[in-house]
């Protein structure tokens, strides 16, 4: 084969600013923004940007369910107030180690087994995209009803206080998150690393083989992959992100309760991920930052309306841009590219 | 030439109806057999029994001596069985090298030799100059081989065809033929093919097995079918 015509079968080439317009260019450049933010600003949004920041986690864990697998989920945020419930009861035991750790590592383990408890039996059984997401929404209904009656446990209705946990490096360093702007800074990194690490598992083998199954099913299975593994592994890791996210959130928000599980916050993840872009984890994660941003806005100005605009902006993002803020941008980019090659 | 498949009295009943009825059949492994007869003879039954998407009422399959009866479609498309379906059935929204590449990824080839592969085979069916084109785009003879294609990329060795010319021009059906005798000829595959071009079932040369109401009417050279009185009722009976 000759040269000329191999070369026009190879990938584009990367250069810096191909990258620079790529999704991971532009999550750098997000988290970038978000690191020099307590530089210039201060007070209540370093308090409560973390939280939105570890929202927008947990809209990541169903950005990769429902973007690259094609499953929803109505579950996402029992698996997160699971992960601050650990956090809070591993940190009233008194444990040798540093409790928060412990907690959080018991948050991926816990949102993990159960996830993949329920998705061994859902897709093996063959079940549903249309059932499944009625048992997430059961599996909402569930944490939120346990959290209330096993009060002795959780704090019933007046739910669970939990402390800022303390970084420590074995003896040597012990930095308490107590105050906003360590707590942000330890977030952060968090965030930056919970997305790398799912652009990561979406571009590698495993994610292709997660976008054919969304593609066509029954085409996978005839080419000899076990769908009903990968959805069940790929749940499995929804679920302790989520869940590992809830953990850090319940420390940072310093409170846990029953409604933080419910179906009302779990269909707020849904319309975060379908306004910033199921198809992209940077849009679920922005989605998740600037929808609950917005909402917390919106509720201290009109609190009689605020749930009814956000509302007719997921409706209007439903009906008119169906890729989200995510899909949008990419159709800006694509439209920008085919200017610059048009003669 | 060894034995690739058998089944022995393999049977489907859906509710009142025998679809498939005490079927024999054998597979010599590198062969081509065409499986003809008119509609509701039981041809995408019998083929579904083989590739696991159906389960048989009774009988047995045997792939390479093994019995193979109770395996799914996942464990069958794993030991080299794999189906191509009546209408495309392919990645729709993905590019012609992302079908492909799907298909690679299930045989677990080191990442490095992935693409000259993923090549190998668009060259093999002729879409190597549409790699990078969405595969809802192409023409449906193209859907059609670009299927063949995913079942060479996992390195099945059966390749069962469900009628793998329907919709494809007389220079598209030709190409076929010529596909199909390379992959028997050069990379010793066995192929399994439902159709009804008649043309493309004598260019082809490979014995034919008919079916009738479920039954296997008859076996042989596609000059002994064409000229068999029983064969000739049955699809005169037909279109009468």
């Amino acid at each position: 084969m000759t040269a000329l015509a191999d070369a026009g079968r190879a990938p584009p080439r990367r250069s810096l600013s191909t990258f620079a317009l790529s999704e991971n260019g532009i999550a750098v450049a997000v988290l970038a923004v978000f690191a020099v933010l307590p530089l210039v600003i201060s007070g209540y949004p370093i308090y409560i940007l973390p939280q939105y920041m570890l929202f927008g986690v947990m809209a990541m864990s169903l950005g990769l369910l429902w973007g690259f697998v094609g499953i929803l989920s109505f579950g996402q945020a029992a698996f997160f107030a699971l992960g601050a419930y650990t956090i809070g009861l591993a940190m009233q035991s008194d444990l040798g180690v540093n409790p928060a750790y412990v907690g959080l590592l018991l948050s991926l383990v816990v949102g993990g087994v159960l996830a993949a408890l329920a998705g061994y039996f859902l897709f093996s059984a063959g079940v549903r995209p249309t059932y499944f997401v009625l048992v997430t929404l059961a599996l909402s209904i569930m944490v939120e009803q346990i959290a209330v009656s096993q009060s002795e446990i959780t704090g019933g209705w007046n739910g669970m206080f939990i402390d800022r946990m303390t970084v420590t490096v074995g003896p040597w360093i012990a930095v308490s998150l107590s105050a906003d702007l360590p707590a942000y800074y330890s977030v952060l990194p968090v965030v930056a690393l919970s997305y790398a690490l799912l652009r990561w598992l979406v571009s590698a083998r495993f994610g292709k083989i997660l976008v054919g199954i969304r593609e066509n099913e029954d085409r996978m299975a005839a080419l000899g992959f076990d769908v009903s593994m990968y959805k069940t592994i790929a749940f499995a890791i929804s679920g302790a992100v989520a869940c590992f996210a809830g953990a850090l959130y319940g420390t940072q928000a310093n409170f846990v309760a029953p409604s933080l599980g419910g179906v009302l916050f779990s269909t707020e993840v849904v319309v975060w991920v379908a306004i910033g872009g199921r198809s992209s984890l940077l849009g679920a994660l922005l989605g998740g930052v600037l929808v609950a941003s917005l909402s917390n806005y919106l509720s201290a100005i009109t609190p009689e309306y605020w749930q009814l605009v956000q509302g007719l902006i997921f409706i209007l993002v439903i009906m008119f841009f169906k890729g989200g803020l995510a899909g949008a941008v990419a159709g800006l980019g694509r439209r920008g590219w085919r200017r610059q090659v048009a003669p | 030439m060894s034995e690739l498949l058998r089944s022995e009295g393999l049977t489907k009943r859906f509710a009142g109806l025998t679809a498939a009825d005490r079927i024999d059949f054998a597979l010599e492994a590198g062969s081509v057999r065409c499986i003809i007869g008119p509609n509701g003879a039981g041809k995408t039954t019998f083929l579904s029994m083989i590739s696991g998407h159906q389960k048989p009422t009774s009988g047995v399959i045997y792939y390479k001596g093994r019995d193979i009866t109770a395996l799914s479609v996942v464990e069958r498309a794993r030991i080299g069985i794999a189906r191509k379906f009546q209408t495309p059935t392919v990645f729709d929204a993905l590019t012609a090298y992302q079908n492909v590449e799907l298909a690679v990824l299930g045989t677990r080839r080191p990442k490095h030799q992935q693409r000259a592969r993923i090549f190998e085979v668009l060259d093999l069916i002729r879409l190597a100059d549409e790699w990078a084109k969405p595969v809802q785009f192409l023409s449906h003879g193209q859907r059609q081989w670009l299927e063949v294609g995913l079942l060479i990329a996992i390195e099945a060795e059966l390749l069962l065809l469900d009628e793998p010319t329907a919709g494809m021009t007389a220079t598209e059906t030709a190409a076929t033929v010529r596909l199909i005798n390379m992959l028997t000829r050069e990379f010793g595959l066995s192929v399994i093919i439902i159709e009804h071009d008649i043309n493309f079932i004598r260019d082809l040369h490979s014995p034919v097995t008919v079916l009738h109401l479920g039954r296997v009417l008859m076996e042989g050279s596609f000059d002994e079918v064409a000229t068999n009185e029983a064969v000739r009722e049955i699809y005169l009976g037909d279109a009468a």
